[in-house]
């Protein structure tokens, strides 16, 4: 029974079915002009798209869901497989109805139902239909009833509605086909003895019932069905339902850029810096931000907002949307005219709409971007509206004198009593200027040359490749800060000076393969020199340490350490994934067991002290390190092992604040390795 | 308001101790590499008072320097802080001097320049941490000064100067044109945008030789100097520390005590 | 300029007082004129200020020469230099000797560029070159990271003095001394400075960055209460507390107190460091400081490697202690 072959009144179905699907598409049409209008208000955007990531991002990460499977934890968080079970039932469902609504009913292709994929199909989608009503009725209960800390603030109407939606459609779908098959039409009627459980369960409601009585319910049903399908889809463009189209292109376009990487400013050409206004986010910015769904998962995962201070990287681009949203109508009526947009309405960003405080938080650490579905990126955004706040010579004190003495000293470490080569004297390490033909140069970084701490990693390490016969020089004085602060804190100037000083120097000595303790330095000249065309190998030297522990170039004797724990440095795990080498080399000091933290790898909670934060006060709630020692402390570990200048310094301090001295300590990787290959 | 400044190009005086080499032949600091230069820093609170001016009132500012070697990026910097021109006496006659020689050399382009309201300097190079340059250019050139300057406002024809003093500060006023050197007290000095450092590249330094400014040749640089350095050189203490014993707590504070009043620290 | 003949004290006199500074200066001159053999005068300027001269002649002084007059109230570069101008031109003195205060770091430089001679400010050591009678001055250079001796030919040689650098003679009443009074024959047209408003600091003590001596508590501190007790060391010794980093986070002293990379940059003369351990950061901001006095239990610390002195003890023994011994040491 066709419904569009029905008359309502003097109305054909025919006409009715399309001119609501119509209506439906043309406010849906409607909103995704405006919202592509506002989107291409942005600035250009360099290096994005390929043909494979059309195929990868939709195949590999959102039919499969794995964009939110690699979240779900069984004990921690299941929301993610609720999700899974709406998106997949999602899916099934657009191409029921494009099958047997579309075709079927709008074009009249009956025939199609009276095939075996009808039946087969009809059996998916009752199941479909089951576990959408289990997945969105778990997600009402979760967000309205239990209301869990990620999902604080989500309790709006938008959200009630979405899930409303989810949740009934699925029994307008199923009352539709349980009168159908009430009627014994198919898939009743092509001779399958098992008929879909569900609905063929509801239809039972209809036994007895004259077909006349059975045919109303239908029309009732079919048009439930359908008129909720079309809400859903005008819903779409005008809600976080958005995600579901913005979401898969965002990790389309997503740019091409190592993880760990800022993208340049070209400053011959830049007519600013940053991010002033909304106006001058990319078309990929701002698409970033209609792919945000507001999961929380960001939030979650947030050192800054954890420890009590305002930021929340979900907040960020929510209030970054809505200002798109609120200024892009007079945006484009002013781009039309050719008019630069009213200042009332375009707002500075950076302390208006993004408080300074929440800018400043950020530790760059990446959980944010690690951990969003959506390929949401936050910390560029942050950098930029920190860019800008630095064009305005707006920053923390104690940020400005970092960035000078950067730019004078090419060094943060304002008022260091010690010189580049302090820390190898006696050691008989060569700089490259006295014999430039070493196979491996050992970059140094400001941290463990110019910090009291930071220099017993770099006479661990340098140690340990004498010891190991590796043929290295060190830059001594030559070395100057790779630029990682600067560039974190906004100060892309200052960072492009220090990267191509560093990239002229390294170049003038012809170094093709360089090794650092500093994960700060690893990933600023791995992942960003290449850049400004300084392209060389980079190691860390956890990877160093563990190539020479396997080809037994380090001979390490028993260490009784108790048990260990290590810290992922973000810069090395999150932002470069490197995850095994330093386990695999802390599973090589014998007499000691390896103990993990709750949040590890790529859920590592931060330090604190990256973006620059290491040299910026940390007023505002619990020191981000302190929380993490708290971290280790649970752990009964009574060593934590890291592999990073800023996590060793900023844990030394927070272990000190908390009198914690004799519970547990810290040491870098090579520091434990270098006093276990003494003994 | 037509505003001079005067800046020095230094070694850094924050690097640490032992990167400083003294040449005993010829008493005077040797560069290394490891050590930067900078300009002075209260030269840099100089520029810092003029920039608030000319944000406040609006104006001309002329930078002038003085030296040998002088690194561009260095002493450009006022340039991409606001500062609209800058002019150079790089000569090696110029080099060398004392406080007075450098001062004439420097009061002699300032009169080269002709208009100015006020000429700012900074209160001592922290190299030699003379402290004398300022108030020579202002008697050099008969202008009233005012030393020390914590905040700075020009009000029609006068200038009205905050001065740190031992127990606070004086409010000054003199008539311009006039001459102050500023501190520290005057606050944190801005940061070099982006706009004005791209600006500041395209403009070069105006280069003076002493014939440029009529200077003569007796009077500027070492050729002009009142003063000799007889010896340059550091002295020997900080890394050796002396602990100060005793049978207890209370008796190691008392020879502290002793010891400090002894070598007049306190 | 051969006939150029003694040494000049210019005596500063704040509310009717020789300032201490004077009283060294004097010391210093009678050292210097003994060392030649010549005289050694004060000069006194100031508005009210004629009956001082008794007490610089017992602090050592021959002969006083006193400029008093009302426009000379306040100090104003205008009237000062030209005094002073009037003055040397008439004694032409071998040397000329100011403090190194708010007045002598201005008057200085300007008067001696108007004598035509040379002049070396912040001096801490002065001594006289035998062979040609010539002042040998020291001074702090490269913000204390060196020092250099100076020397210049042109008469009179001026230079001004540290406070603390030098030593007071006790006061001798018996002495005696003639007092010249000149007059300051100012045209009030002519000085153009104007005081408008003298404003004293409204801190209860001196001002942190400005203090000669600062005593500074660590972590080691372990609470707000070893603060007051620092805060009575300071007072005693006319200086100001300071605090690392983690005694301000934990609450236990005022953010605006905080010394280092994340806080002030102090560089007093005398920096007692209580409890401190010496880590780079906090050592950032006041590596400047020219003697570091270092108490800690752990004599590993890295600050003793800073320090000039050192005790290694617990703090709570020693502050009260040292403050009962500086006071009694003071008392005489």
């Amino acid at each position: 029974m066709l419904m569009t072959r029905n008359y309502f009144g003097f109305i054909p179905g025919y006409a009715l079915f399309w001119g609501v699907f119509v209506i439906a598409l043309l406010l849906f049409a409607y909103r995704i002009r405006q919202l592509l209008q506002y989107m291409f208000l942005g600035q250009k955007e360099t290096g994005y798209n390929s043909w494979g990531k059309w195929i990868t991002t939709t195949f590999a990460y959102v039919f499969s869901q794995l964009c939110q499977l690699k979240n779900f934890r069984f004990k921690k968080d299941r929301a993610p497989l609720g999700h899974a079970l709406m998106a997949w039932g999602f899916f099934v469902f657009v191409l029921f109805y494009f099958f047997f609504f579309i075709l079927a009913e709008g074009f009249g292709l009956a025939g199609l139902e009276k095939t075996n994929f009808f039946y087969y199909f009809a059996w998916v989608m009752d199941f479909m239909a089951v576990l959408i009503i289990i997945g969105a009725g778990w997600g009402l209960i979760r967000r309205f009833i239990i209301r869990p800390a990620r999902l604080k603030g989500g309790q709006t109407i938008e959200a009630l509605i979405i899930l409303l939606s989810v949740f009934t459609h699925p029994f307008a779908f199923l009352f539709n086909q349980a009168t159908v098959i009430a009627m014994g039409e198919a898939p009743a009627g092509l001779g399958h003895t098992l008929l879909p459980p569900f609905s063929s369960w509801l239809s039972h409601l209809f036994t007895g019932s004259a077909l006349t009585v059975i045919q109303n319910w239908h029309i009732a049903f079919f048009w439930t069905d359908w008129l909720t399908v079309l809400l859903v889809l005008v819903y779409i463009p005008y809600s976080r339902y958005l995600h579901v189209i913005a979401s898969i292109f965002n990790g389309i376009f997503e740019p091409r850029l190592p993880k760990g990487a800022l993208k340049p400013i070209d400053l011959e050409h830049a007519e600013f810096l940053g991010i002033p206004t909304i106006d001058k986010l990319t078309w990929k910015q701002n698409l970033d931000l209609y792919a945000c769904v507001v999961c929380g998962n960001c939030q979650e995962q947030c050192p800054a907002y954890i420890t009590g201070k305002p930021l929340n990287p979900k907040k960020v681009i929510q209030d970054l949307k809505q200002q798109l949203l609120k200024a892009g109508p007079e945006l484009v009526k002013a781009k039309a005219k050719g008019e630069p947009a009213p200042q009332n309405i375009n707002v500075t960003l950076a302390g208006k709409v993004i408080l300074e405080d929440e800018i400043w938080a950020c530790t760059t650490c990446g959980a944010c971007d690690t951990t969003c579905p959506v390929w949401v990126k936050h910390i560029d955004k942050i950098v930029d509206l920190r860019r800008n706040l630095v064009e305005q010579s707006i920053l923390p004190e104690t940020a400005k004198a970092t960035l000078q003495s950067i730019e004078r000293r090419g060094h943060p470490w304002r008022g260091t009593t010690l010189n580049r080569t302090d820390w190898a004297k006696g050691m008989n390490i060569k700089t490259l200027a006295e014999d430039p033909k070493v196979d491996i140069l050992y970059w140094v970084g400001c941290t463990e040359a110019l910090d009291e701490r930071g220099i017993k990693i770099a006479q661990s390490f340098a140690k340990l490749m004498q010891q190991a016969g590796v043929n290295f020089g060190i830059l001594g004085t030559e070395e100057s800060c790779c630029g990682d602060p600067a560039r974190r804190l906004g100060d892309e100037m200052t960072y492009q000076a220090q990267a191509q000083k560093n990239i002229e120097v390294l170049k003038g000595y012809n170094v093709k393969k360089i090794v650092t303790g500093c994960p700060h330095c690893y990933n600023t000249i791995k992942n960003e020199y290449p850049q400004f065309e300084g392209n060389f190998e980079v190691i860390h030297h956890t990877e160093l340490i563990g190539d020479l522990l396997k080809q037994g170039k380090i001979k390490i004797g028993k260490g009784d350490y108790g048990s260990i724990t290590f810290h992922d440095p973000c810069y090395l795990g999150r932002h470069n994934d490197i995850y095994r080498q330093p386990r695999e080399i802390l599973k090589e000091l014998t007499c000691t067991k390896m103990v993990e933290m709750e949040k590890n790898r790529k859920r590592a909670f931060c330090c604190g002290g990256g973006g620059g934060r290491l040299w910026l006060e940390e007023r505002i709630g619990q020191r981000i390190s302190e929380n993490r020692i708290d971290q280790v402390i649970k752990t009964k570990a009574q060593l934590v092992a890291t592999a990073c200048p800023y996590c060793l310094q900023m844990f030394e301090d927070a272990i000190k604040t908390k009198q914690a001295q004799d519970t547990v300590k810290v040491k870098d990787i090579a520091e434990l390795i270098a006093e276990s290959s003494a003994k | 308001m037509n505003m001079i400044v005067c800046i020095k190009q230094v070694l850094d005086p924050e690097a640490p101790l032992s990167s400083f080499k003294i040449d005993p032949a010829t008493n005077t600091m040797v560069p290394v590499t490891s050590v930067p230069f900078v300009i002075s820093p209260f030269d840099e609170q100089a520029v810092e008072a003029a920039l608030k001016i000319k944000d406040a009132k609006g104006g001309k500012i002329t930078v002038i320097s003085l030296g040998v070697n002088l690194l561009r990026d260095v002493v450009k910097k006022p340039l991409s802080l606001g500062a609209d021109e800058l002019i150079l006496l790089e000569d090696p006659a110029f080099i060398g001097g004392d406080s007075w020689s450098t001062a004439y050399a420097l009061a002699a382009a300032i009169k080269k320049v002709g208009q100015f309201d006020l000429i700012f300097c900074g209160r001592q190079a922290a190299d030699s941490d003379s402290g004398q340059v300022g108030a020579c250019i202002a008697e050099i050139l008969g202008i009233p000064q005012v030393s020390v300057a914590k905040k700075v406002e020009a009000i029609d024809g006068k200038v009205k100067v905050d001065k740190v003093t031992t127990d606070g500060y004086e409010v000054v006023e003199v008539p311009t044109p006039a001459l102050i050197t500023v501190s520290n007290e005057l606050g944190e000095v801005r940061f070099a945008t982006f706009k004005g450092t791209m600006a500041s590249k395209k403009k070069e330094p105006i280069i003076w030789k002493p014939a440029d400014i009529g200077a003569e040749p007796a009077k500027i640089g070492a050729a002009g100097r009142r003063i000799k350095t007889r010896k340059l050189f550091q002295p020997v203490r900080d890394s050796k520390c002396e602990i100060i014993g005793g049978e207890t707590d209370e008796d190691k504070a008392a020879n502290l005590a002793k010891k400090l009043v002894e070598v007049k620290l306190i | 300029m051969a006939d150029n003949k003694g040494v000049m004290i210019f005596v500063e006199v704040i509310d009717g007082k020789l300032t201490n500074i004077a009283q060294e200066l004097l010391g210093a001159g009678r050292k210097l004129a003994n060392d030649l053999s010549e005289e050694l005068s004060a000069l006194i300027v100031g508005s009210g200020v004629a009956n001082i001269a008794p007490e610089a002649i017992a602090y050592g002084a021959d002969k006083i020469y006193v400029v008093d007059a009302p426009l000379l109230k306040d100090y104003r570069t205008d009237a000062y230099v030209a005094v002073v101008e009037k003055v040397v031109k008439q004694v032409n003195p071998r040397i000329l000797l100011l403090g190194q205060t708010t007045i002598g770091r201005d008057l200085a430089p300007r008067a001696a560029c108007r004598l035509i001679t040379g002049a070396i400010l912040d001096c801490i050591a002065l001594d006289i070159d035998t062979a040609t009678k010539q002042l040998l001055i020291t001074k702090p250079v490269y913000g204390g990271n060196a020092r250099a001796v100076y020397s210049m030919e042109t008469l009179p040689q001026v230079a001004t003095v540290r406070a603390k650098a030098m030593t007071a003679l006790v006061p001798d009443s018996s002495r005696k001394g003639q007092v010249v009074i000149v007059d300051a024959g100012l045209d009030p047209a002519a000085i153009k400075t104007n005081v408008l408003q003298k404003v004293v600091a409204e801190t209860t003590g001196i001002k942190l960055e400005d203090a000669s001596v600062v005593v500074t508590g660590g972590r080691g501190i372990g609470g707000p209460e070893g603060f007051k007790q620092l805060e009575e060391l300071a007072k005693v010794l006319k200086g100001a507390v300071g605090a690392t980093r983690p005694p301000c986070d934990a609450g236990w002293a005022p953010d605006t107190i905080q010394i280092g990379l994340t806080g002030k940059i102090v560089s007093p003369y005398v920096y007692i460091a209580v409890a401190v351990s010496g880590a780079s950061q906090h050592m950032a901001g006041c590596s400047g400081s020219k003697n570091i006095i270092a108490i800690n239990r752990d004599a590993e610390a890295a600050i003793f490697k800073e320090a000039r002195f050192g005790v290694v003890g617990d703090w709570k023994k020693i502050i009260p202690a040292f403050e009962a011994k500086v006071k009694e040491l003071q008392s005489k």
